[in-house]
Formats: C-alpha cells, sequence, structure tokens
C-alpha cells in the first residue's frame, strides 16, 4: 500500500519534472500556438453538444489567417440557447460536418504545438467527452488559458475581482485590443491568440525566453483527451 | 479551408480603399495576410518574409519606409507601400510606441489590385500626401452647369424630310410633343412647332399631305450635347426661342430638345430658385416667410457635393438680398438716408461662407461724422435692419458685432484711424477683438464709400508687424491630430449629447484655412474678402505656392462639404461633425486635410513672423 503510494508520487514527481525540463527548453519563438474554441449547446459539460469550432495558428506574434478555420458539427440535440448565442440554427447545423471527421482533422494540429484557450476547464471537458463518444485514439495536449492569465495578474492589482473582470472582452479591452464581434467560435479563437500575445507583452516575456517562464502563473497545463 | 473571421471582415469594410472589395476578392486578400501582434521584442517580424503592404488596426508605431521624414503612424494608416508602388525595396524601420495589431499583406496579392484606379489613386494620394481630389472634380455640378446630355430625357422625335405634315403632326400627338426634329440622312435640317403648325397650315389652310421641309424652320438654332444648361438658357434667351435641338457634338446626329419648361423644372428643383423668390418680396412678412423656408429648401434640394459648394454663397445672397430689402423697407417709412452710407457684413457673410448657423455680423461706415438727428436716423434704421434680419432666421450676434451697436457706427475717418490703432498695438486681446473685421464686405449701401476705406487701410494692414502678429495668432490654433496622428475630439459640451468622436470642423480646420489665406492676401494686397477667391487671387509673387493655394482650395471644398450635409443631415446648426459617421476615405481625406493644413499654417508663421511664436 506505501509502496504503492510512494510510487505513484514518485510517478508524479518525475513526470512533472520532465514536463519542467521540457517547457524549459522550449523558447515561446519556436513554439506554435494554436487558439481553439468551441460553441457548445449547453454550458454542462456532461450533456453540451459542440456546434462548431474554429481556431487559429500563430507563432511569434504573427497569426496566419490563411491557417485560420471553421468546422460547423452536425448535432441533433436540444440546442437550448445556443442558436440565440452563436447564430447556429438547426438548419445549419443539420448540414454540418461529422463530430469525428472535424476532430481527427483538428486533431493533427494538437501534436507539437501548444494550445490557447480562454478559460480552458469548459471546452476541455467537452473535447474529452467527444473524444470518448466518437473512441478517438487518446492524446496528451498542452496548453495554456488566458483566462488564467488574465488572473493572474488581476490578483496581482487587487485583494477582490471585480464581476466580469476576466471575460475575453473585457481582458483584451484592458490591454487596449479592438473591440470584436464575440460568440463565433472563429472570432472568439482569433480574439483569443491576439490576446495571448498581448499578455506576453503585458508580462514582459520576450521570444527568446521558455516556456518555463509561464509556470509560475498555472495558465499552463496538460490534458488527457479521450 | 481558409475561413475569414468576421472581425477581419469588418476591418476590411471600414478600411478604404479596401472597403471596395467583393467578398471574394477580400477572401483572397485574406488568404494572403498575415495579422501580428507588433511588440518591442518581435517587431523584426515586419522584416521577415517577401514585401508586404501593412495596415495598423491598434497601437501606434513611428515608421520609415520610404525617402520621406519619419511618420508617427495609428489605426487606419498604412506603410511599406513606397516599395510595392516603386518596385524597389527601401529600407524598413518601424519602433514600437504602444504595442498592436498590423494587418500585412503580401505584395504579391496587393500589386493586381493596383491595377485598380482607385486603388492606385488612394496610395498615390497617400504617397503624394495629398488630399484625394477626385471627389472635387464635380464642382460645377450646380444645375446651370450641368451638361445638356445630362438634361436630356426623351430621345429625339424626329422625321425625315420627305414626310407628310398630317403624318407628323400624328406623331407629335402620339408623342406628347410640341416640337418636332427634321432631318435628312439622319442630319438635323429643320424643325416643326406647335406654333408653326397654327400659323403656316391652319391659318394659311395649307393642304396638309405636303412634306414638312415646306413648313419647317430651316437651319434652327442649335447646340451642342456636351455643352451647359446656361449655355442653353443664354442662346434660347437671345433669339427668343422656346424649343432647341441638342445635338451631338461629333456625329452632329439630333440628341434629342431642350425646352423652356425643362429650363424651368431644372430651376425649381435648385437652391438658387430661393433668391430669385426673395428679391420679389414686398414687405417684411413676405420676406420673413421666405427666409424661414431657406432651410427647408436647402435641406430638400442641396443633394451633390457641388451644392454644398455654393451654398454658403447663397445663403450669404440670400442674407445680402435681405439686408438690401430691409434698408429700402425702412427708407420708405422714414425717408432717404442723410448721407452716403455703406452696410458693412463681416466674417463668414462677407466670406460667403455662412451656413444656417452662422450669426449676423455687420456695422455701418458713414461719410461723414453724423449730426445728433442724422445719428438717430442711422440707429433707428440699424435697429430695424438688424432685428429684421433676425426675424428671417439670421441670429442676433451674440458678440454684438452689429451696426444696432454705435461702436460699428464709424465715419471713413474713424474708421481708418481704428485701423491705425489695431496695426499699431496688434496684443493678442486686440487681434482676437478685431481679426473678424479684417474680412469685410459692403452687402448694401454706397460700395464707394466702402472702396475708399479699403484703399486708404490696405498700406496700413501690408506691414510687416501686423501680419507677424496675425500669423502668430493663428498658430493658437492647432489641428486636431495627436501626435501619432490620431484624430483629437472635442470635450463634450452638454451630457445629453454622445459626443465622444465629434470634432468642430469650423474651429479646428476651416479657421485656420481662413487665416491662412487672409493674411497671404493682406500681405498681397488682395481686398476680396471670400476665402477661395483671396487663394485664386494671389499673385505669382505671393509667397505662397500655386500648388498649396490650390491644395488648400480643395481641403476648404471638402470640408465645407462636410459641415453642411452634417447640417443638413442633422437638422443641426453647429459643425461639430462626428467621425464615425464619415466614410473611410473621408476620415483617411480628414486626415490628410488636416497635415496639409498643419504644414501651411506652420509655413506661413515661420514666413511672417521669422519663426517666433
Amino acid at each position: 500500500m506505501m509502496k504503492k503510494f510512494i510510487h505513484a508520487c514518485s510517478s508524479f514527481l518525475f513526470k512533472r519534472n520532465k514536463f519542467r525540463r521540457y517547457l524549459r527548453d522550449r523558447r515561446l519563438c519556436d513554439t506554435t500556438f494554436v487558439a481553439l474554441d468551441l460553441e457548445l449547446t449547453s454550458l454542462d459539460a456532461d450533456k453540451s453538444q459542440i456546434t462548431s469550432m474554429g481556431y487559429v495558428v500563430g507563432r511569434a506574434g504573427r497569426i496566419a489567417l490563411s491557417s485560420s478555420g471553421y468546422h460547423i458539427i452536425k448535432t441533433n440535440g436540444d440546442l437550448g440557447q445556443s442558436p440565440v448565442i452563436h447564430g447556429l440554427t438547426q438548419d445549419i447545423l443539420a448540414q454540418g460536418e461529422d463530430i469525428a471527421e472535424a476532430l481527427t482533422a483538428i486533431s493533427s494540429l494538437f501534436k507539437e504545438n501548444i494550445l490557447l484557450f480562454h478559460n480552458a476547464r469548459l471546452d476541455l471537458m467537452a473535447l474529452n467527452s467527444a473524444f470518448k463518444q466518437c473512441q478517438l485514439p487518446q492524446i496528451e495536449i498542452m496548453y495554456i488559458d488566458t483566462l488564467q492569465l488574465a488572473l493572474y495578474q488581476l490578483n496581482k492589482q487587487h485583494q477582490v475581482l471585480p464581476s466580469n473582470s476576466a471575460t475575453l472582452t473585457v481582458c483584451r479591452q484592458r490591454l487596449d485590443l479592438p473591440a470584436f464581434p464575440a460568440h463565433n467560435a472563429l472570432d472568439d479563437a482569433l480574439a483569443t491568440i491576439q490576446l495571448f500575445f498581448a499578455q506576453l507583452n503585458e508580462l514582459g516575456i520576450t521570444q527568446g525566453d521558455g516556456l518555463e517562464t509561464l509556470l509560475h502563473t498555472k495558465a499552463v497545463g496538460r490534458y488527457q483527451l479521450g | 479551408m481558409t475561413a475569414m473571421a468576421k472581425q477581419v471582415e469588418d476591418f476590411l469594410d471600414t478600411s478604404a480603399p479596401f472597403d471596395k472589395l467583393d467578398s471574394e476578392q477580400k477572401l483572397q486578400l485574406v488568404k494572403h495576410a498575415d495579422l501580428i501582434y507588433v511588440t518591442a521584442d518581435n517587431v523584426g517580424e515586419l522584416h521577415q518574409g517577401a514585401p508586404s503592404l501593412f495596415l495598423i488596426q491598434s497601437g501606434q508605431f513611428s515608421v520609415q519606409d520610404s525617402d520621406a521624414p519619419l511618420r508617427h503612424l495609428s489605426e487606419g494608416d498604412y506603410f511599406g507601400y513606397s516599395s510595392i508602388m516603386e518596385k524597389r525595396p527601401f529600407p524598413l524601420t518601424v519602433s514600437v510606441d504602444s504595442p498592436g495589431l498590423v494587418y500585412c499583406f503580401d505584395a504579391s496579392v496587393i500589386e493586381p489590385l493596383f491595377n485598380d484606379t482607385a486603388i492606385r489613386n488612394f496610395f498615390d494620394g497617400l504617397r503624394n500626401n495629398a488630399l484625394q481630389n477626385h471627389a472635387i472634380s464635380d464642382t460645377n455640378s450646380m444645375w446651370l452647369y450641368k451638361g445638356l446630355s445630362g438634361v436630356i430625357e426623351k430621345s429625339p422625335v424626329s422625321v425625315e424630310e420627305n414626310t407628310s405634315i398630317s403624318a407628323a403632326a400624328q406623331l407629335m400627338t402620339e408623342q406628347k410633343v410640341s416640337s418636332l426634329l427634321v432631318t435628312k440622312e439622319d442630319k438635323l435640317i429643320g424643325i416643326v412647332t406647335d406654333r408653326d403648325l397654327r400659323s403656316r397650315v391652319v391659318a394659311k389652310s395649307l393642304d396638309t399631305a405636303l412634306s414638312v421641309d415646306h413648313i419647317m424652320t430651316s437651319n434652327p438654332a442649335q447646340i451642342m450635347g456636351n455643352r451647359t444648361l446656361f449655355d442653353a438658357l443664354a442662346l434660347m434667351t437671345e433669339r427668343n426661342i422656346h424649343h432647341l435641338p441638342v445635338i451631338d457634338h461629333q456625329s452632329l446626329v439630333p440628341l434629342g430638345m431642350v425646352t423652356a419648361s425643362d429650363i424651368i423644372r431644372h430651376q425649381r428643383g435648385n437652391v438658387l430658385f430661393i433668391i430669385g423668390e426673395l428679391s420679389k418680396a414686398e414687405n417684411l412678412y413676405e420676406l420673413t416667410r421666405l427666409s424661414w423656408q431657406l432651410p427647408h429648401y436647402f435641406s430638400a434640394h442641396a443633394k451633390k457635393a457641388g451644392d454644398y459648394d455654393i451654398a454658403g454663397k447663397i445663403l450669404s445672397q440670400a442674407t445680402d438680398i435681405m439686408t438690401r430689402k430691409l434698408i429700402g423697407f425702412f427708407q420708405q417709412d422714414n425717408g432717404k438716408a442723410p448721407m452716403m452710407f455703406s452696410w458693412l457684413v463681416y466674417g463668414s457673410q462677407a466670406r460667403e461662407d455662412q451656413t444656417m448657423g452662422s450669426d449676423q455680423d455687420n456695422g455701418l461706415l458713414l461719410a461723414n461724422r453724423p449730426t445728433e438727428s442724422q445719428a438717430d436716423y442711422f440707429a433707428a434704421m440699424a435697429e430695424y435692419v438688424c432685428n429684421g434680419l433676425a426675424k428671417c432666421g439670421i441670429k442676433l450676434c451674440d458678440g454684438n458685432i452689429m451696426a444696432s451697436n454705435p461702436k460699428l457706427r464709424l465715419s471713413l475717418d474713424e474708421a481708418v484711424e481704428e485701423a491705425k490703432q489695431w496695426v499699431n498695438a496688434p496684443t493678442k486681446d486686440a487681434i482676437m477683438h478685431f481679426n473678424i473685421f479684417l474680412d469685410v464686405r459692403c452687402a448694401a449701401g454706397d460700395v464707394s464709400l466702402f472702396k475708399q476705406l479699403q484703399k486708404r487701410r490696405a498700406p496700413l494692414m501690408q506691414q510687416n508687424m501686423f501680419l507677424a502678429a496675425l500669423a502668430r495668432h493663428s498658430n493658437e490654433i492647432s489641428v486636431p491630430l495627436s501626435m501619432f496622428q490620431k484624430f483629437i475630439y472635442e470635450k463634450a459640451k452638454n451630457d445629453k449629447r454622445k459626443e465622444k468622436d465629434v470634432i468642430d470642423l469650423k474651429t479646428r480646420a476651416v479657421a485656420l484655412i481662413n487665416n491662412i489665406a487672409r493674411i497671404y492676401a493682406l500681405a498681397d494686397g488682395i481686398l476680396l474678402p471670400n476665402t477661395l477667391a483671396r487663394l485664386d487671387a494671389l499673385s505669382s509673387s505671393s509667397q505662397l505656392s500655386k500648388r498649396d493655394a490650390a491644395n488648400l482650395r480643395d481641403i476648404w471644398l471638402f470640408l465645407n462639404r462636410l459641415r453642411w450635409r452634417h447640417q443638413l443631415e442633422n437638422k443641426v446648426t453647429d459643425n461639430r461633425v462626428s467621425v464615425s459617421m464619415l466614410s473611410s476615405i473621408e476620415k483617411h481625406q480628414l486626415k490628410a486635410a488636416f497635415k496639409a493644413i498643419d504644414r501651411t499654417n506652420q509655413a506661413m508663421v515661420m514666413k511672417f513672423s521669422g519663426g517666433v511664436s
């Protein structure tokens, strides 16, 4: 029993060190980031379905607009409030792609690259359950959560955070980024990657630095999909 | 698969000249575009890859991208176009003053777009740092200067010369026309009118089976299609005719007919019409009733840029007519004036750039110092005219620059003496006070008296010290652009209206051009008050170059259009134009206009005050 526990602990520590070493060796300018945003039918990760996915690829502050992508997913379930918010109606969704195909298409971007989310938790859980449902091969991803980066910065300035102070729109305003039409997966992804580059600048992190410099913000993580 | 994010499309839609591209072209553009978040750390990214055109979406940068000096750029500005247009690489230096997003379009996708004239002109304009002039070229579109080819609505109703009179009359009835063109081998040889049918056929019981050439007017007056409505009107008045054939100026084939009723129709739909009506008013009641229609008339009929160009002039002329009418009404009741006088107008009315919100600025010039009873007469007249103008909708002047103010009823000698005082002590406060009097025109009364005043005053005002003081005063106002060429907006006047993006075009820009034109004109001894006329009249020895003068003229017209459109569309009388309501190209033009005004103003201060400011 004890042995098992020690083994688990050392295995955990070993893995964590390996992750840390990996991040230290990797400089920002050599890292490609993929901002990914999912629009879901509900905020309850167990029940929600993915209705659309948008992604944008960038490196060293440069976002290649030609590499951006947008997938509408064939969805049959209850859409709830979703059509109102995302503008995707049942008709549009019925003509969408199969979820498994779309996930397979974008999962090639997951290897080697680091994913960016604004509020990673919800999107990762939705991705995870979609991976399981489609019985896709397991994959470990690395991600950075721009919401966590924003909270890290905000916590340095405030004792108590004002409500709504970490939404994508508000975070962007704080860093003088232009207004954008929210609630479309592609626009949110583009907005997120811009926010990330602006946050790096705010934190004083340069392209020559290793990814390790981001660890203390608690915004960097790994996640097992599938 | 490339998808275009809405925010990218939205931004392109507000960025001249790309706002004019169709969605397929925009998608092509985006496929070859990167968006870079440029910081001091990664600014080197701008040099990566092929030559590019850069467009700033946010942030502030100091850029040198050609032989031109360093520019401070921000949202909506382009750089890197010189390399692409001249097809030779210029070194690009960019320093980041505040980080932000920069679009980076590959030269390979931009070059084909330059074949589009509008796009090419846009970047040519940026490169020459001049205001795009193409919008200004239609200045003459006021109705009288409309091309005839645009006026003719119907295709010509014509017959060959051997057609019978009865067949011709039937055709005229069918087509509901009162005149008919007679042709031979498609060339015009004659004209037949209703009147000809009456006097040459019916009255003489002529056989209607005869051919029309028996009754037509041969070799009728005619006009080429490339002439204007004004030319047609002149010719018709001269010949006392109501039908004028219009022919193509190259093929000589008839294009149609202009009739007297066509001209009346075009005239009615025009702002000039109101002037004729005003001058027919026979009493104060009629005058005020007609005057109150002026704003409606402008909003109903001033549609084109060319109308805005003359709107100020028309309003000033209308005010002149009101003034003359009112003086006439006063004299009907109180007898002739006891001595010669000139009714002087100042400021915008003198310059003929009045807008709806302009108040009255006027004064009286008397031949001699009046006796007490004479003074009473002029006091009563001034009171009557100023109040009459107010009833006609020309506001009383807050600053009391009105003939009803005894200080503004000076004799000729007193007026010259006053000018001497201005010149001898051009302090800041004094200039503030008398600047308005430097734009002056005689609107009623005796012009020769006013001319004497001008003749005696002109040499005084050409003195260097005086001009230097005026130039320094002009330097106190600056164009509403920040160091990074961003618009500086007015502070909100009241909380009721949202005013976060307004600029007062009159005080921030038009007034500056007026100042510049005034000072160069005074130096040149030009007595005209109108800004455009002053710029036009500057002699070759003037220190303002022809090119700068022409540029200022275009800018003045452009600003004038913006503020007239603002007043008519929003039914307001101020000049506080909202920048967000302007089209993308207008924003660019406005920025370019401000820069040009600033440059010319600085140059003027250097020339006249030796750079001491």
